[in-house]
């Protein structure tokens, strides 16, 4: 059974996949390595809202308990401010999750190829009180951050 | 019974034809803003993101249009790409697999980032109460025609060097130049030089975000400004192009009005700009303003040596009320300074290995 939802989440991810345009600002595939695969877990120290990629920092916590700060890559900013996500939208301290590569540079970076709350639950995307960006008008959402 | 099904598919276009709402008529011109000078005011902030693409899919031939139902169809299935990809992930997922996680195209193997990034648009476009399978209206399958064999070769030559990074640092064997030696031989893109896609073109089209353009009109000049990298274009009205020595990344427009249209007529391209590089390219632009909300952006692109025959398209312009933002590419451009210096990573290691190391 794990294995079939295993497959079945690859397949999902392959079809995802499969609408990638073949244009966009750089190659991620010049840029992270294959053979580097990561999930990170930790809360985001910084939120670097820059163009032309906007730059996620967090820190996290080493098996040998020493901390390092990752930073990941997403996408621009404008599209997110006309979706009325803010750069205190995501807050530091707020724990993430994020799968990824790392850069072929080995420095600490990764495409955010996946960011998530730790329950799964998309950034930005869904209605209150799953990570969308709070305007007031729900009164069920949470006061604190994510 | 192929009969049968032929009537019975006639009485569902029938009904189809039927419930299509009627076509609106275009709006009078004296129904359009003006300027004082009594030429249709193009100026505002518009965003060209369509769900309809740039080339027809083949299953529709030389169908130039879709029904409503066929639409419909295509902006479900987007929404509910887009759903399904904001669903909640799995809270225990491992990394993704070693070697890659077979993403195609930008995302080379390695995946790109979530959807709620990427704004390609909401909807498929209608034109006269229509809807498009593709912006391409000529030729008649709505594709750009084939290369000329001289475009092939030249094609052939320029993506040798730009062989992509496997893995293995083949430009140490085979000499000359490789493809990461410096950041001049990288993507205009990459280098946030010029937008991707042809967003500034001329022609303009429709990329995988950041959609916005802006105009601003005088008697003298049209300027358009466009979101990704703020290329902005300046169109001489009523001038001339200069010598051909003269070569410019957005090539040289000049526009005038024919009647109620702005025609703006491009040449005078560098190569260094355009993809697949030719000084032949002529582009033809015609803005029309069809009511106080929409433009009509139609173009005609030629160089024969690239293409035997032109090509033509258009798509609408909605005006938007959304702000156009700056996209200060260089401000952040890490990107190309990992991609340089991954590479170069990669040679140590190969030339490390080489040697025994």
């Amino acid at each position: 059974m794990r294995t079939k939802i295993a497959v079945i989440l690859a397949c999902s991810g392959l079809c995802l996949a499969a609408t990638v345009p073949v244009v966009a600002h750089h190659a991620f595939g010049a840029e992270f390595d294959p053979n580097l695969p990561l999930i990170l877990t930790g809360p985001v120290t910084k939120v670097e809202w820059v163009n032309p990629h906007t730059w996620i920092h967090l820190e996290v916590t080493n098996e040998d308990g020493t901390k390092t700060t990752w930073m990941v890559e997403g996408g621009t900013p404008n599209t997110l401010l006309r979706r009325g996500v803010t750069k205190n939208s995501l807050l530091p301290g707020t724990v993430i999750v994020v799968d990824g590569y790392q850069s072929k540079d080995r420095s600490n970076r990764a495409n955010g190829r996946d960011i998530t709350f730790p329950d799964g639950r998309k950034l930005f995307m869904g209605s209150s009180g799953t990570g969308a960006p709070r305007d007031g008008s729900d009164k069920t959402e949470p006061s604190t951050s994510n | 019974m192929a009969y049968r099904i032929a009537t019975t598919l006639s009485v569902l276009l029938l009904a189809v034809v039927c419930l299509t709402p009627a076509v609106a008529a275009p709006a009078v011109a004296a129904d359009i803003p003006r300027t004082s000078d009594g030429h249709p005011d193009l100026s505002g902030t518009y965003d060209v993101a369509t769900l309809t693409p740039l080339q027809r899919p083949s299953q529709f031939g030389d169908n130039l249009y879709l029904t409503r139902e066929e639409a419909q169809a295509i902006e479900d299935a987007a929404h509910a790409r887009t759903r399904s990809s904001s669903e909640a992930s799995d809270p225990n997922r491992e990394a993704p697999p070693e070697g890659g996680d077979g993403s195609a195209g930008a995302a080379g193997n390695v995946g790109g980032y979530n959807s709620f990034w990427i704004d390609r648009g909401d909807d498929t476009f209608e034109i006269d109460g229509k809807f498009r399978t593709s912006i391409i209206v000529d030729p008649a399958n709505g594709r750009r025609p084939p290369l000329t064999e001289e475009a092939r070769e030249r094609s052939q030559a320029r993506r040798r060097p730009r062989r992509a990074n496997t893995g293995e640092a083949w430009w140490l064997e085979t000499g000359g130049q490789g493809p990461y030696d410096d950041p001049e031989l990288r993507p205009n893109g990459e280098r946030c030089l010029l937008g991707f896609g042809s967003t500034a073109g001329p022609p303009m089209l429709p990329v995988l975000y950041n959609n916005v353009k802006t105009i601003v009109q005088t008697p003298d000049h049209v300027m358009i400004l466009v979101e990704m990298v703020h290329d902005a274009r300046i169109v001489r009205m009523n001038s001339e192009h200069p010598s051909s020595e003269i070569r410019k990344w957005l090539g040289d427009s000049i526009g005038w009005w024919e009647g109620d249209t702005l025609v703006v007529d491009t040449t005078n391209f560098s190569t260094k700009a355009v993809r697949g590089g030719s000084e032949t390219l002529h582009v033809v632009e015609r803005f029309t303003r069809v009511d106080k909300d929409t433009l009509t952006y139609e173009f005609t692109v030629e160089d024969p040596s690239r293409w035997a025959t032109s090509w033509t398209g258009e798509y609408p312009w909605p005006a938007t009320d959304t702000r156009l933002y700056e996209y200060a590419c260089h401000e952040a451009n890490y990107a190309l300074g990992n991609i340089l210096r991954g590479a170069r990573v990669l040679e140590a290691d190969t030339l490390d290995a080489g040697s025994g190391n």
